[in-house]
């Protein structure tokens, strides 16, 4: 009997050494992510898409906030903290980080999720808690009809895509025209239905419709329908990935009309991948990194500097993104008061980032211009 | 106290106990020695059902909730009957493909809004609080409205998955229950000594079917949001490592399942990117030690043994 007891008593301690180590770990991981700022310093959590599929998304967010951060700590008005969370890209996952920020870290505001899905299931925590919350890269409809705490600086597709339609109707005296998009993407079907509306509104004849899923990679059969129709442009709805083959495809069987797109257009990676085919495709974005601008100059030049590369959307904007909160912060004059900081979130405007001037407007969605960008040998210059 | 009421554990508490019903749905279909890998697809549907009914029809959460497993448990009747004819691995493919038939229906009908997927569900602590207050008890000493729906939420669900676990004991010990198990150990045996196994086969996968689609509304009432991406194959995979890792034997396996896979990835929230590397090398020691899953009858019979023995001294 002596021996069965030490046995339970053995895998007692273990059990109890395991609980703790993990439990110790807890306590020490934002030190361990963010090197602690010292006593008053504003704690900022972030939940993002970390490992996974869109990992690439959350890694530019990170690399952006992570550069705003020193700045704006060296700059010395607000001293800001980062406790960052995987959230997988999955929705049980982000509402376990949004919670563990607010209750177990107590952040006084956050910033994401990366996806707007995932915003739709963390964003009422967040909101009921009354922490705010910013989503940087959520562009779907209704996201801040989540609440009052929900913010976010991303420009919806329902304000970008409708200036690039306009801006190429304009331009290319658009008469009638075919869609593409990705049906099994929420986020694609969201930017096709603001592009069908934006079409309608400019009096643009719609051939036809075709879609697609994520990762197809054969998109002959709709191409091929829409280059019999003699289209004055096509329009796609998607991520890169799947824009950049559409691209390949179509000039390989001869359509070489304009290409619009969606947000999913906005990519270093659209032009890596579609190389010659990428020219003519047009896209509006808040971001466009050769504008003459000194803050933008210098951002990508840092950048750079930093991380050998030049930044993306998703980057430019998690760094506005924390120097809107650096301001509010500042007005709040508090690092600790979440409703305080929330009241003075809603107040920012005229705000100079390096995605322009901004502003939020009365349901805390961006006020802000996007730049019409068209891809021409390679490069994306501005649309005039 | 402070600790326990902590907004972060109620959540990951509430996820363990969804996870558990979900694993007490495979158990269900397992202990008739089929292998179903279409949970997730039932999950959708009940999940689905149950959305539909209280965001756009306004139905109450406790009459939809069952609605919901009601209509899974329908489907898959309709599913059953020709897919039990095959086993082993060939049902089990045959599942997973109805699985993303129902995923890619879900992505083209309009009424579940595509791949948009519906939001602003209600959430159950809030409909379970507004209940209450209807009654004149609207606060408890001391706690936020949130602690509060939480834990009316938590009570809730203990009560259903208690409720789980008694039906399936009281049913091992049934006519039913010895049918289901003869069939596992031997089909051809069990229907030489007369049982129907057809019959009841299907109804080890329609109770199954109506368990996940319970859990599929529970867990929509949750998450305030559910989209198609939600139940894809890796959801069926994760229902399916319950069982395998807490065995399947007994119905308390695929709970200690859920509990263990829920908590983890909290509990190593520290290690960061590291997470789900140490997780896949716990899964991988798992398997490679315990085989037959953490609990088997052996291990039952074991500490019976020698807790008997001890309270005898």
């Amino acid at each position: 009997m002596k021996k069965g007891l030490t046995k339970w008593f053995t895998g007692m301690m273990i059990g109890t050494l395991l609980l703790t180590t993990a439990g110790c770990g807890g306590g020490s991981a934002p030190a361990a992510n963010s090197e602690s700022e010292g006593a008053g310093a504003a704690k900022i959590g972030v939940v993002a898409y970390l490992s996974g599929g869109g990992a690439a998304y959350g890694q530019s967010q990170k690399e952006g906030l992570d550069l705003a951060k020193d700045e704006i700590n060296a700059l010395g008005k607000v001293k800001i903290e980062l406790v960052y969370e995987d959230s997988r890209g999955n929705n049980t996952e982000a509402i376990n980080a949004v919670n563990k920020l607010i209750n177990k870290d107590n952040v006084v505001a956050l910033i994401g999720p990366t996806l707007s899905g995932e915003m739709f299931a963390s964003g009422p925590i967040a909101n009921q808690s009354g922490v705010p919350i910013m989503g940087t890269s959520t562009t779907a409809e209704g996201i801040t009809d989540i609440g009052e705490f929900v913010f976010r600086n991303a420009l919806p597709e329902s304000s970008a895509v409708p200036q690039a339609v306009k801006m190429a109707v304009e331009k290319y005296n658009l008469k009638k025209v075919a869609i593409m998009y990705s049906s099994n993407n929420d986020w694609a079907v969201s930017g096709y239905k603001t592009m069908e509306q934006a079409l309608k509104d400019n009096g643009v004849e719609v051939l036809a419709t075709e879609t697609f899923a994520d990762k197809d990679t054969d998109f002959s059969a709709q191409l091929t329908k829409i280059s019999s129709l003699k289209p004055d442009a096509v329009m796609v709805s998607s991520l890169y990935q799947e824009a950049a083959l559409v691209l390949k495809k179509a000039r390989e069987i001869g359509i070489t009309v304009p290409f619009v797109g969606t947000n999913g257009f906005n990519s270093p990676e659209l032009i890596k991948i579609a190389g010659k085919a990428a020219d003519g495709a047009i896209v509006a974005s808040p971001w466009y990194p050769g504008k003459e601008n000194e803050k933008i100059t210098k951002f990508v030049t840092d950048y750079k500097a930093k991380y050998n590369k030049v930044p993306d959307q998703f980057a430019a904007q998690s760094y506005d993104a924390l120097y809107i909160y650096a301001s509010a912060l500042e007005k709040a004059g508090s690092s600790t008061d979440r409703a305080k900081l929330r009241d003075s979130l809603a107040t920012i405007k005229d705000f100079q980032g390096v995605t322009g001037k901004f502003a939020f407007d009365e349901k805390r969605n961006p006020l802000m211009d996007a730049t019409v960008l068209i891809v021409k040998d390679g490069q994306f210059t501005e649309l005039k | 106290m402070d600790i326990i009421l902590n907004q972060y554990y109620l959540q990951i508490v509430i996820f363990v106990l969804v996870n558990a019903i979900l694993g007490v749905s495979i158990y269900m279909t397992l202990s008739t020695g089929q292998l179903s890998l279409g949970n997730a697809g039932f999950m959708s549907i009940g999940a689905y059902t149950c959305a539909i009914l209280t965001v756009k029809a306004g139905f109450p959460v406790y009459l939809a909730v069952p609605i919901g497993g009601a209509a899974a448990s329908f489907i898959s009747l309709i599913i059953g009957y020709p897919a039990l004819r095959l086993t082993g691995i060939y049902l089990a493919i045959a599942t997973l493909g109805f699985g993303e038939v129902v995923r890619v229906i879900i992505l083209n009908l309009k009424i579940t809004n595509g791949a948009l997927g519906i939001s602003g569900i209600p959430t159950l602590g809030t409909k379970i609080s507004k209940m209450l207050s209807s009654f004149g008890l609207s606060r408890f000493g001391g706690l936020t409205a949130q602690q509060t729906s939480n834990l009316l939420v938590l009570v809730v669900l203990i009560f259903i998955l208690a409720f789980l676990v008694f039906f399936c004991t009281r049913l091992n010990r049934s006519r039913v229950g010895r049918a289901f198990a003869s069939i596992k150990a031997d089909e051809s045996a069990a229907e030489a000594m007369g049982i129907n196994t057809t019959y009841y086969k299907l109804l080890a996968f329609a109770l199954g079917a109506f368990i996940a689609g319970m859990a599929g509304g529970l867990s929509a009432h949750l998450t305030f949001f559910i989209g198609p991406k939600d139940f894809a194959y890796h959801r069926t995979v994760e229902i399916l490592s319950f069982a395998v890792l807490g065995g399947s034997d007994l119905i308390i396996g695929p709970i200690v399942g859920a509990l263990l896979l829920t908590m983890l990835p909290e509990l190593l929230r520290s290690a960061s990117e590291y997470r789900l590397m140490i997780y896949g090398a716990l899964m991988v020691i798992m398997m490679a030690f315990r085989p037959q899953g953490l609990i088997s009858e052996e291990t039952v019979r074991f500490w019976k043994r020698k807790l008997g023995r001890r309270i005898k001294q």
